[in-house]
């Protein structure tokens, strides 16, 4: 951390006039375009995901562990368009999870906690993507572009696909907790408290979802109501937040290095002054 | 400031950060969740549970509770003597719940051995799973509450330091441990 507190930058002065030169001029001299540009990655990301994961390819949510090889067979025959689609989507934009991280990372730099905090985010969340992302979409290509195959090598991509991705989640809890130990020990002022405590809270669902390797069926198994369902709405609920965290970060950014300001607030509206206008 | 601020400042007041009370809630949601999936089930096999749950000590259970609840009455014990400045006692207390929860910890483990001794494993029914799911993570929130009591022993132990409100807050997720074991036992030993 800085000893020295650095004065924010001045805030450069959007101009009026037709909505394409207040946009150009956005793009230009904006000081926080390059945030701004990372946060709408994000959100671009997410409208992707989802989507491609649930509506395209179709593999969440998950299918029954306890199939048999001939129904897991037919499952891969009925996606041979939606699986190489949608990971052909999910390949070409996973890269945008690096800016998502960078994002996070940068809202760490931000506060008043040591370095290490935002690296060691960087660091799991990068090696995260390949347990919990790349390897069940390769498994599942494979299995899907491969149909000759014998049934019992793709009834093993079946349960890696599923495995590595729901059974990898502990991978993502521990940068949960840096987060949440970085949010909590700042000074600084970046997020509330209770986004820390938020952070425990998707951490603590993310250990549920380890019995998975254990139970083919019952609601913890990868498709169970606690491990699947449950995490899901805790996850999705989790990542809402983050994402309108990172956003008010932004506004309040002033590019300084103590306590980040609050935003002013909008000036209450007389109501006798509006209907004297009236 | 004025009077009516103070008055407003006494009726919103809540020990600790308010923060923490939003993780109490989030989590009395998710563990709402859990048991709304156990009645469930239960409701689906009544004879399976009532055999299983009848393998359960019932003198177990209300021991876990009772050492649980004297260790929020001493973690309580500790926010007022760190109220009235009375910091030693504050970190005998401190201590003491530490050590209340350890008991807890030892007579869980023994308890889980006890079962898995007699055949009752993770994997063995539905009723089992739901037992070491429940009595599992709320064990992991056990251990953080250890963490937490750490950072109340840190807090008291230097003049330096001693945020009431900290203090406070560490002993709101104490008390959150509690109360969900309060629950979990409800649940798993009593409901019949």
């Amino acid at each position: 951390m800085s000893a020295v507190l650095t004065p924010p930058a001045s805030a450069a002065t959007p101009p009026s006039g037709p909505l394409h030169h207040r946009i150009a001029w956005h793009l230009r001299h904006n000081p926080k375009r390059e945030l701004w540009l990372a946060w709408w990655t994000v959100v671009v990301f997410y409208n992707l995901f989802f989507p491609v994961f649930f509506i395209v390819a179709q593999v969440q949510p998950p299918p029954q562990p306890t199939w048999d090889l001939a129904t897991q067979v037919h499952w891969f025959h009925e996606r041979q368009l939606g699986i190489p689609i949608g990971f052909g989507i999910i390949f070409a934009i996973g890269g945008m999870t690096a800016i998502n991280n960078a994002l996070i990372a940068y809202s760490m730099r931000r506060m008043s906690v040591s370095r290490a905090f935002a690296y060691s985010y960087l660091i799991i969340y990068s090696l995260s993507a390949i347990p919990g992302l790349y390897l069940l979409c390769i498994a599942l290509i494979v299995g899907t572009l491969r149909p000759e195959r014998d049934p019992e090598a793709v009834g093993w991509l079946y349960d890696f696909a599923f495995l590595s991705f729901d059974g990898t989640m502990g991978v993502f809890l521990i940068g949960s907790l840096i987060w949440m130990l970085a949010i909590l020990l700042d000074k600084n002022r970046v997020f509330p408290k209770w986004f820390g405590y938020l952070n425990l809270c998707n951490a603590l669902t993310e250990v549920v979802v380890a019995p998975c390797w254990i139970f083919r069926r019952g609601v913890l198994a990868w498709n169970g109501q606690i491990a699947w369902w449950l995490d899901m709405v805790v996850f999705g609920v989790y990542q809402i937040t983050f994402i309108v965290m990172l956003f008010q970060m932004i506004r309040r950014e002033d590019f300084g290095t103590g306590p980040l300001p609050d935003l002013p607030r909008k000036p209450k509206v007389d109501r006798s002054d509006v209907e004297a206008a009236a | 400031m004025s009077e009516v601020g103070e008055a407003r400042k006494r009726v919103r007041f809540v020990p600790g950060q308010p923060d923490m009370w939003a993780f109490v809630f989030f989590e009395t949601l998710v563990f709402t969740g859990y048991f709304g999936f156990y009645l469930f089930y239960r409701a689906r096999s009544p004879e399976l549970f009532l055999q299983a749950q009848a393998q359960l000590d019932l003198r177990i259970g209300v021991f876990n509770t009772l050492v649980l609840l004297l260790s929020s009455w001493s973690v309580a014990r500790c926010v007022q003597s760190s109220r009235a400045g009375a910091y030693r006692p504050a970190l005998k207390d401190a201590f003491l719940t530490a050590f209340f929860g350890a008991v807890f910890m030892v007579s869980k483990v023994l308890e889980w051995a006890t079962q898995i001794h007699l055949g009752n494993g993770f994997a063995s029914n539905d009723f089992f799973t739901y037992y070491y799911f429940l009595t599992g993570i709320h064990f992991v929130h056990l251990l953080i509450g250890f963490v937490v009591l750490g950072v109340v022993i840190y807090q008291l132990r230097s003049p330096a330091r001693r945020s009431q409100e900290l203090i406070e807050t560490c002993a709101t997720y104490w008390h959150t441990v509690d109360f969900l074991w309060v629950l979990i036992f409800a649940l798993l030993y009593v409901v019949r």
